[in-house]
């Protein structure tokens, strides 16, 4: 009875060590990405480090239920969107309205060129419905199938969001060219 | 394809790999044009979502599964320490319960019963009332007279209790008197018995008395010879 139990404490050791590589393999493959994808959802680093440490935590928890380390991607993304829900159902009363807010991003203001800044902040002021898929593609690389298949979207929704996204961008940024224009000329 | 088509599909994605698309590009130079100038401005917006990444934010992530995974361990842990202690709890009390449940020494007495056969052999000087109210004395008690032929007056131990243990000679037979002090963890059966003896107890106020004789013997001659002439001084 005492040598079932310890070879079973001892495989669960060694499977407890193989779900720590592969959440480490999680980390390092995905934070990056997971977090910058958490960054243009909220729009503030630290709201976006926290939502992705309660996303890796919930994944850390529900590891055994990945089956397929190719939907890591997009199972992590799932549960950052359902992390980010969770906390406006929690700060319903307290949020400001996001999208008012101008976004600044210090580090990207240091080092950052003009023009990189000025696309960070035209992102940052697109529609969620606009900057989330562009986001999506931007980011992971998602195809419009995966794109429709993440936020459970039509896939012609998807196309004509990523279309007026660039659209918005391009014109926004054509506005603003003309306006320097007639400002130094 | 027309402009406004071609347009929508490749802002939709720059990087589409359409057969259409591409075979429309192929065919027009401003397409083509234009489709440059979208890959260049993709290879722009990609670098500005790079936002830069907490150089910390790895470490916290794996640190904080250790540490969750921790206090699970904690919790689990502290789980079999509870479990063990409340086990060793069991096992102690019981133990405790087992060393220090009632003695009943009816069965002592009777056990004893086979040793004064061999006891009294080798104690033929007579015994009279100074000796055994001397030996009685450490219980508090003494005899105002004798209850008879004392052949043998000693201490012996029933179970851890440490008795007076009194031979007496009757006409009924050999009998035994057993004092034995009160005491919380000792049981008195009221009557025991086995094969050769049969033994009877009376409770006193500071201690029990038995009185064992012979199968068949009366006792009650001796148990109220005892009880008439013992006292207890506290």
């Amino acid at each position: 009875m005492f040598a079932r139990n310890r070879s079973g404490s001892s495989r669960v050791l060694s499977n407890m060590k193989a779900k720590h590589k592969r959440y480490e393999a999680l980390v390092n493959a995905f934070h990056a990405d997971i977090f910058r994808y958490a960054y243009w959802l909220v729009k503030d680093r630290s709201v976006a480090e926290d939502i992705v440490q309660e996303t890796f935590l919930r994944a850390w928890r529900s590891l055994d239920s990945l089956n397929d380390e190719k939907a890591a991607k997009s199972w992590l993304i799932t549960i950052l969107r359902r992390e980010n829900a969770r906390r406006f159902e929690r700060k319903q009363f307290d949020t400001v309205d996001i999208d008012d807010v101008s976004v600044h991003d210090e580090t990207q203001d240091a080092e950052g060129d003009v023009q990189d800044r000025e696309l960070h902040r035209l992102l940052g002021g697109l529609s969620d419905e606009y900057r989330e898929p562009l986001v999506l593609q931007l980011i992971f690389g998602f195809s419009g199938d995966e794109i429709s298949q993440q936020l459970n979207l039509n896939k012609n929704t998807v196309m004509t969001r990523l279309f007026r996204a660039r659209n918005q961008l391009r014109e926004a940024l054509e506005r603003q060219n003309e306006q320097r224009g007639q400002a130094n000329g | 394809m027309d402009e406004l088509e071609f347009r929508r599909r490749i802002y939709a994605d720059p990087e589409t790999t359409d057969s259409d698309v591409i075979a429309a590009a192929k065919a027009d130079e401003s397409k083509r044009k234009f489709w440059n100038e979208q890959k260049q401005f993709d290879k722009q917006l990609k670098q500005a979502v790079k936002v830069d990444v907490p150089e910390d934010l790895k470490h916290k992530l794996i640190w904080q599964q250790s540490a969750n995974e921790f206090a699970s361990y904690q919790k689990r842990s502290r789980w079999y320490v509870a479990m063990a202690a409340s086990i060793a709890f069991t096992v102690g009390i019981g133990f405790t319960m087992w060393y220090h449940q009632p003695v009943s020494i009816g069965g002592q007495a009777l056990a004893h019963m086979q040793y004064a056969e061999t006891e009294r052999a080798h104690s033929l000087l007579p015994v009279d009332l100074e000796q055994v109210n001397a030996k009685l004395a450490s219980f508090g008690g003494s005899f105002t007279d004798m209850i008879g032929d004392v052949e043998v007056v000693n201490y012996c131990h029933l179970s851890t209790v440490r008795s007076l243990h009194l031979i007496v000679d009757t006409p009924q037979g050999k009998m035994s008197v057993f004092i034995v002090p009160e005491r919380g963890d000792v049981r008195v059966p009221a009557e025991f018995e086995d094969k050769q003896y049969h033994g009877e107890s009376i409770k006193m106020h500071h201690a029990n008395i038995m009185v064992v004789g012979n199968k068949g013997a009366d006792l009650t001659e001796m148990k109220k010879a005892v009880t008439d002439k013992i006292h207890f001084s506290a």
